[in-house]
């Protein structure tokens, strides 16, 4: 029949052993014979050994040995017991229920196969949850029990189950199985070490049960770091990581143990990346070094595969049923990026057995974070207001049906690649036109940035933000003023009517990419602020990095941010702590990356008032009116009439009568009357520029107000939008105030719906079109060797323009460049020449400059034309509706391209990477400050079950993250906090001590 | 103050109050409407011209450029050939040619006859000899079936040259093209005859290599359209081309001038005030039938002409009227208007036994002003007329001569009256000289057209050769370059 040895393992338990030792004498199964071994513990464990088993059964061993170690030295003491042998281990945070062992054994008698046997482990302070009912690995190494965080045991699992692998705390194993596998790796001292047994039983063709019937009560003193452990100067992450890894490829036969290793160092990269974005740069390292650590010693892997490889290939089917399916893996990695965002940094369990409940606050914006499924994104009014919104845009601009580049307005033809870009961005001298040796402008890397996104498609960008426009101003509108405008409706009408402001709609016709962009950003702004204004850094930082984005798109957005910036730091400054900082943060962070072109713009002070891309004199109304600018219109193409925003100014005007919500609606009339003044005051200047044609006049280009006539906007959308819950105050009211709340809708609502009426019908194109052929003829692209240039003119007022193209369109940013003083104004002589046809040596001028092709496209002008056919130096190639080509005859010298490598300009780019990085980091969501660990680290041992207490604490708790918990499964590995990354210090290391786990 | 903003009005008022500032300003700021000036072009003198006399043997060759210009500079008068060939004579040290003539005197008029035999002659003026350096040939014969007086504008190669006049049927007609430039000339000829555009079987293109030259019977082109229109275009490279037409013995020969390419308005100016037969020959190329209104400017003012008020010209043909009942006798411009662009021409036949023809065509106005190279040969038997027509405005012209030797008289100012023309006899007093005649409209004039008819009385009949007043090549208008990367948007 059966015997049973039963073997305590101890170490610095004294806290639990206590109970752990009651346990066992009330077994409803006695137990043949117990051995208990202490290992070095200081904490009088020993003694309590003693007492327990007397002195003769208590084996004392080092500090440092591990639990397998611990439990070999027992058996190789004691003798073989007769009959069927078996052996019952115990940590001493292990409580065995008083049925336990005779529900295991009565397992054991009913399948003969059965070699090893586990209890159900519950958790030992809250008597009632679940820990573990087997556990299984993913293929990525992962420990998974299968239960969700905080799981109660209903009974819900209960059935004696063939499982992969059982936990030590309370495994019976057959002592003959033990002695036929060699027992307990002791190369893995902790964690895993139960797996990698478990596994080797399978293969060897036994069975793995684990009895539901049998319960124990478990602390995972060491997992969860409720004593120090020390079998290893490593973490105890590490550690379980990297022994992980190594059972998952030592028992792995050889196929699956290829692709594990290509899985892993692949998955381990992605979440290295991860966490590092997550500032827990410790889980990285670690993460990293786990693998290196598996991969790193070859031979320990191969011996220990050689070791295992009887039964290995035979067994893999059937093991392969009871491992974490592979979907598991991308959903965790789904989780884990949810997470991120959700600021609760990446869940990860590794160096954790227990799963613990994300008890992180609800955070950030719903829709960002909600993966509920179609139907839950569709009831949400923000994204229905986004689709009404993108379908009015798609009526509008029916006019902007794509049949060749995108351009117009301010914006050049797109063409171009995020390469192109991004060498535009980083090299010292450019060769486009007669070449520069200015830095591009740095929006020119932003837009690089965004392209490699889109796959290098810069089009596509370009495309997104300039004709989507509208829908993405609506909704960055609606999640910005989540936490300021509380009233669901009231949002719903600021997003609606400040996506279809005329500064939009004026944007989209005018081209105008570099206001767009501000458009969006502008809401998210004004949420960051809010959160600047509270004193947090990391919003500080965030806001920082996106004013850097549209300032180097719209430098003046800086200027009118910094403004308001400084009146509330005057006004805020004293009473919040930290807010003078956070403010500091934001204003100055754009100053630190943008730095060298800022000094540019500052050389150029008018430059402060224009935006990126073409300026055009025809694109602003040099004579605004002054209701114009009142009414928020900005005048140039596009623009609705000036009556179509009356309705919102008339709105805000009313929400002045109201006496509650006085200060808000004060703030926003504020910002409104500010942003007017500055809209007036640009207005009304002309900014002389190179580059525009208007040399009449000088190069004038009048500044467009479309930037501060948004910010007006958004404070007068705030004003109206802020107290606009008391409409349903009103409502319920009788009389002239219903009537008052009646009219005020009508009246607000009119502005959105008279704006996209407008639209539609006038349609969304102006100057900016999606027609326009490539700027460099087919015929001369082909035909020019690599650095000759096509000369395009075009006469127009005139006057004749020009522009020398390198074999392509211009990209984004190449307008904004500098061209060489002297050679330009020989090379503009030659061209003025060329034109008037007088012959001499111009065209000899222009060869030597590289001009291959001269292109003048339709409309061709016919004195141009006659003084271009009566060159002799040039060849007429073709003339027809769509434009005329000349190509110069003879020879053609392309300027050799110019010495690159300017140390300061390269350390400078680098220098702005690094900043960025920098900023990025500070500014994502990631560690947490509070330490959600607190429920077990002042926990006492207390005896007895506490189940009703622990529960309702609990209750309370998930009440709270209720939206957490309905997200699904992402905390099924636990969650691990961030706490978890820094808490870690060299006292954690240092220290010697062995735990069972 | 606390009160103010406390009371439910208050902050209305204010921010009511700070809207109305708000609006003063604005209001107060507003800039007064600037009417944007249209940027001048700058006036600059002709740096280099180019020009093809092409077939010069046995003619009297007549070059001149007007005084005015600083700076050193000189005229060629070569065979053609491409420029490149000749930079590679220059560098091999070899004398420029014996033909070759350096011509570097502006202000005088050069003038020489050429020896029969060889092919077209190149002009190619360069710093102060360029600014309207102007030639021309003209040949004399007072017997066979050249009998008359031929003479041609040496023209400037381009890439798209009218002729309209008598059909391959009617006519010996011959085309002359030559290509001075580096790059070879693909040349596509289209006919409109009085029938249609004529697509002839032999293909209707030609290539001319730089530097060479070519002689095409057009009749192997299209020998059955008695009046045509002749486009001469280039797909690539520029060509100069001209376009002789000898009627036959006795009926006289004459070279076509160059038309003005089509438009909508197209004035015929220089009809001479001479008897004979005035034959008008309008082509509309376009794919629409029209309807042309004539109008002749005459001396004594603008009409249409009796039962000669239109001509209906069908699609992508040519139609003539014979004017002679309206027009002869008087010196003329004719105004055709048309809904769509046409090319006009007009023929002058002498009087006499044997007769001689002459040929104008639509021309530009002569707002730069207008040099005519060849006036009055030496010896002063030929009469020289200058017919100005003021078809718009009132304008002042001023006409200057320019003699081969000694000194230059001073100008006249003529003045005409709007819708007028004014036919003058150039004279110069004291002398039988050549000269050569620039003629300017001065500041403030209307749109001048003209034209210079050179006849001669013979027993036989009277020999007589027209060309229009073509835009001098004096005075080229610099626009202002703007470099503008806006240029790649339409």
């Amino acid at each position: 029949m059966h015997s049973v040895t039963a073997i305590v393992v101890a170490h610095d338990g004294a806290r639990w052993l206590k109970e752990t030792l009651a346990a066992l004498p009330r077994q409803t199964r006695p137990l043949d014979r117990v051995v208990g071994v202490d290992n070095g513990s200081r904490d009088g464990s020993a003694k309590l050994l003693t007492e327990a088993f007397g002195s003769h059964n208590v084996l004392t061993m080092p500090r440092s040995t591990g639990f397998g170690e611990a439990v070999h030295e027992v058996l190789r003491r004691l003798p073989p017991a007769p009959g069927q042998e078996w052996v019952w281990l115990l940590h001493d945070d292990c409580a065995p229920d008083a049925g336990a062992l005779q529900a295991l054994l009565w397992a054991a008698d009913h399948d003969p196969k059965a070699a090893i046997l586990g209890p159900k482990l519950r958790d030992w302070l809250d008597r009632r949850v679940l820990l573990e009912m087997g556990v299984t690995v993913s293929r990525s190494g992962r420990r998974d029990t299968g239960l969700e965080p905080r799981e109660y045991d209903q009974g819900q699992h209960d059935e004696i189950a063939d499982v992969l692998s059982v936990s030590t705390a309370g495994m019976l194993i057959r002592r003959d199985v033990w002695d036929e596998l060699s027992g307990l790796d002791t190369s893995l001292p902790l964690f895993r070490d139960d797996l990698d047994l478990c596994w080797r039983a399978r293969a060897a063709g036994h069975r793995v049960l684990n009895v539901s019937d049998a319960v124990a009560w478990h602390a995972e003193a060491s997992a969860r770091r409720r004593r120090r452990i020390s079998t290893s100067e490593e973490h105890p992450r590490r550690l379980d990581r990297r022994n992980g890894l190594f059972v998952l490829m030592a028992n792995l036969p050889f196929g699956a143990f290829a692709r594990s290793v290509l899985r892993n160092v692949f998955g381990s990269a992605l979440r290295a990346v991860l966490f590092l974005l997550a500032k827990q740069p410790a889980n990285a390292l670690d993460e990293v070094a786990a693998l290196g650590s598996v991969l790193g010693h070859p031979w320990r892997l191969l011996r220990a595969r050689k070791a295992r490889r009887n039964g290995r290939k035979q067994s893999w089917p059937a093991i392969r049923r009871k491992l974490t399916p592979p979907g598991a893996a991308l959903r965790r990695l789904a989780d884990m990026v949810q997470g991120f965002l959700a600021g609760t940094g990446p869940v990860d369990s590794a160096g954790r057995h227990h799963a613990a409940a994300d008890t992180g606050e609800e955070d950030g914006d719903e829709l960002l974070t909600d993966s509920g499924g179609v139907q839950r994104l569709l009831s949400s009014p923000g994204v229905v207001l986004c689709l009404i919104l993108a379908a009015i845009t798609v009526a509008a601009e029916r006019t902007l049906l794509p049949g060749g580049l995108l351009g117009g307005g301010a914006l050049v033809p797109v063409t171009g690649s995020a390469a192109d870009l991004w060498r535009l961005y980083v090299e010292d001298h450019h060769a486009a036109g007669l070449g520069s040796g200015t830095w591009a402008p740095p929006y020119v890397a932003v837009l690089a940035g965004l392209s490699a996104l889109a796959l290098g498609k810069t089009w596509l960008v370009v495309g997104v933000l300039l004709l989507g426009c509208v829908p993405l101003a609506g909704f960055s509108a609606y999640a910005a003023t989540k936490r300021m405008i509380p009233y669901t409706p009231a949002r719903v009408w600021l997003a609606a009517t400040y996506a279809l402001l005329p500064v939009t709609t004026g944007a989209v016709a005018g081209g105008r990419l570099g206001t767009a962009i501000v458009i969006v950003l502008l809401p998210v702004y004004a949420a960051l602020a809010i959160r600047v204004m509270a004193g947090s850094s990391r919003a500080a930082w965030g806001f920082g990095l996106l004013l850097a984005v549209g300032t180097a798109f719209v430098p003046l957005v800086y200027v009118l941010v910094a403004v308001l910036g400084g009146l509330a730091a005057v006004s805020f400054g004293g009473i919040r702590r930290g807010v003078t900082r956070s403010i500091a943060i934001g204003l100055g962070t754009p100053i630190v990356l943008l730095f060298p072109w800022l000094v540019q713009i500052a050389q150029e002070p008018g430059r402060i008032l224009l935006e990126s891309g073409l300026h055009d004199p025809r694109l602003s109304d040099p004579r605004l009116a002054a209701e114009s600018l009142l009414m928020l219109s900005p005048g140039g193409p596009g623009v609705p009439p000036v009556w179509a925003t009356a309705g919102l100014v008339a709105v805000a005007l009313a929400a002045l009568l109201l006496r509650r919500h006085q200060m808000v609606v004060a703030i926003g009339w504020g910002v409104m009357l500010f942003g007017l003044l500055v809209a007036i005051v640009v207005s009304r200047i002309t900014v002389h520029v190179g580059g525009a044609i208007g040399e009449a006049t000088g190069g004038a280009v009048p500044v467009w107000p479309g930037v501060p006539l948004a910010f007006a906007a958004t404070g007068l959308l705030v004003a109206a939008a802020h107290p606009a819950h008391r409409i349903t105050e009103f409502r319920a009211a009788r009389g002239l105030r219903r009537l008052g709340a009646m009219l005020i809708v009508v009246v607000a609502f009119a502005t959105p719906l008279a704006a996209a009426g407008l639209w539609v019908v006038r349609g969304a194109d102006g100057p900016l079109r999606h027609d326009v052929a490539d700027p460099v003829p087919l015929l001369a692209a082909v035909e020019s060797a690599p650095g000759e240039g096509t000369l395009l003119l075009r006469a127009r007022d005139g006057e004749v323009g020009y522009t020398l193209l390198r074999g392509r369109g211009p990209l984004i940013g190449e307008s904004d460049l500098e061209p060489p003083g002297e050679a330009s104004a020989r090379f503009g002589a030659a061209v003025a020449g060329l034109a008037s046809g007088r012959g001499g040596e111009y065209a000899r001028t222009l060869a030597s400059s590289g001009v291959r092709f001269v292109s003048v496209p339709a409309p061709v002008d016919p004195a141009l034309q006659r003084a271009l056919d009566s060159e002799p130096a040039l060849a007429r190639r073709s003339l027809s509706e769509a434009g005329g080509l000349w190509r110069m005859s003879g020879q053609v010298t392309v300027p050799p391209p110019a010495a690159s490598g300017s140390a300061l300009h390269r350390g400078w780019l680098w220098a702005q990477g690094a900043l960025l990085v920098l900023v990025l980091v500070l500014a994502s969501p990631g560690a947490r400050t509070t330490d959600p660990d607190g429920d077990y680290t002042d926990a006492p041992a207390e005896e007895g079950p506490r189940g009703r207490r622990r529960a309702r604490d609990d209750k309370g708790r998930n009440d709270k993250g209720r939206d957490d918990r309905a997200r699904g499964d992402r905390g099924r590995e636990g969650g691990r906090r961030g706490r978890g990354g820094e808490d870690r210090g060299g006292d954690d290391r240092g220290r010697e001590e062995t735990v069972p786990a | 103050m606390r009160r103010l903003i406390e009371n439910r009005f208050g902050l209305l008022a204010l921010v009511l109050i700070a809207m109305g500032a708000l609006f003063g300003v604005a209001f107060v700021s507003r800039p007064a409407p600037v009417t944007q000036a249209r940027p001048q072009a700058v006036r600059a003198p002709v740096e280099s011209v180019t020009a093809v006399c092409p077939a010069p043997a046995g003619s009297r060759v007549s070059v001149v450029t007007p005084p005015g210009a600083g700076g050193p500079g000189s005229a060629t008068l070569s065979a053609i050939a491409a420029p490149d060939a000749k930079a590679a004579d220059k560098k091999a040290g070899e004398d420029p040619g014996e033909k070759d003539a350096v011509i570097d005197r502006p202000g005088l008029l050069w003038q020489r006859e050429i020896a029969s035999g060889g092919g077209p002659l190149m002009v190619d003026g360069t710093g102060s000899m360029a600014a309207g350096l102007e030639s021309a040939q003209t040949a004399r014969e007072t017997s066979g079936a050249q009998r008359g007086l031929a003479g041609v504008r040496c023209v400037e190669p381009g890439a798209d040259t009218w002729f309209v006049g008598p059909g391959p049927a009617a006519a010996e007609m011959t085309l002359y093209l030559a290509n001075p430039d580096s790059a070879p000339a693909d040349i596509t000829f289209m006919v409109y005859s009085g029938e249609g555009p004529v697509l002839s079987e032999r293909g209707n293109g030609a290539v001319v290599k730089p530097g060479g030259h070519r002689v095409i019977r057009l009749r192997d082109l299209a020998p059955s359209p008695l009046i045509m229109a002749l486009r001469v275009s280039t797909r690539s490279g520029r060509v100069a081309a001209a376009v002789k037409a000898v009627l036959g013995e006795g009926r006289g020969a004459d070279w076509l001038p160059v038309a003005a390419a089509p438009a909508t308005r197209v004035v015929v100016p220089g009809i001479p005030g001479t008897a004979g037969k005035r034959e008008l020959y309008v082509a509309a190329p376009g794919e629409t039938d029209t309807v042309v209104r004539i109008k002749a400017v005459l001396e004594d003012g603008s009409y249409a002409l009796k039962n000669k008020e239109t001509i209906e010209v069908p699609a992508g043909s040519t139609a003539s009227l014979d004017l002679s009942t309206g027009i002869g006798g008087q010196p003329a411009a004719l105004v055709l208007e048309s809904d769509v662009p046409i090319v006009a021409g007009l023929k002058i036949t002498g009087t006499g036994a044997r007769q001689d023809v002459a040929f104008t065509a639509g021309a530009d106005s002569i707002d730069l002003g207008s040099v005519v190279a060849d006036a009055q040969a030496t010896g002063g038997k030929q009469v020289s007329r200058l017919v100005l027509s003021a078809p718009f405005a009132p304008a002042t012209v001023e006409v200057r001569l320019l003699p081969a030797k000694g000194e230059a008289p001073a100008p006249v100012e003529v003045k005409l009256a709007a819708a007028h023309t004014q036919e003058i006899r150039l004279t110069p007093r004291g002398s039988k000289d050549a000269f050569s005649v620039v003629v300017r409209p001065l500041p403030g004039s209307g749109q001048v057209y003209g034209g210079r008819v050179l006849d001669e009385a013979t027993k036989e009949g009277q020999l007589v050769t027209a060309q229009p007043l073509a835009v001098g090549r004096i005075w080229a208008l610099v626009p202002p370059a703007v470099d503008a990367p806006g240029v790649v948007l339409p």
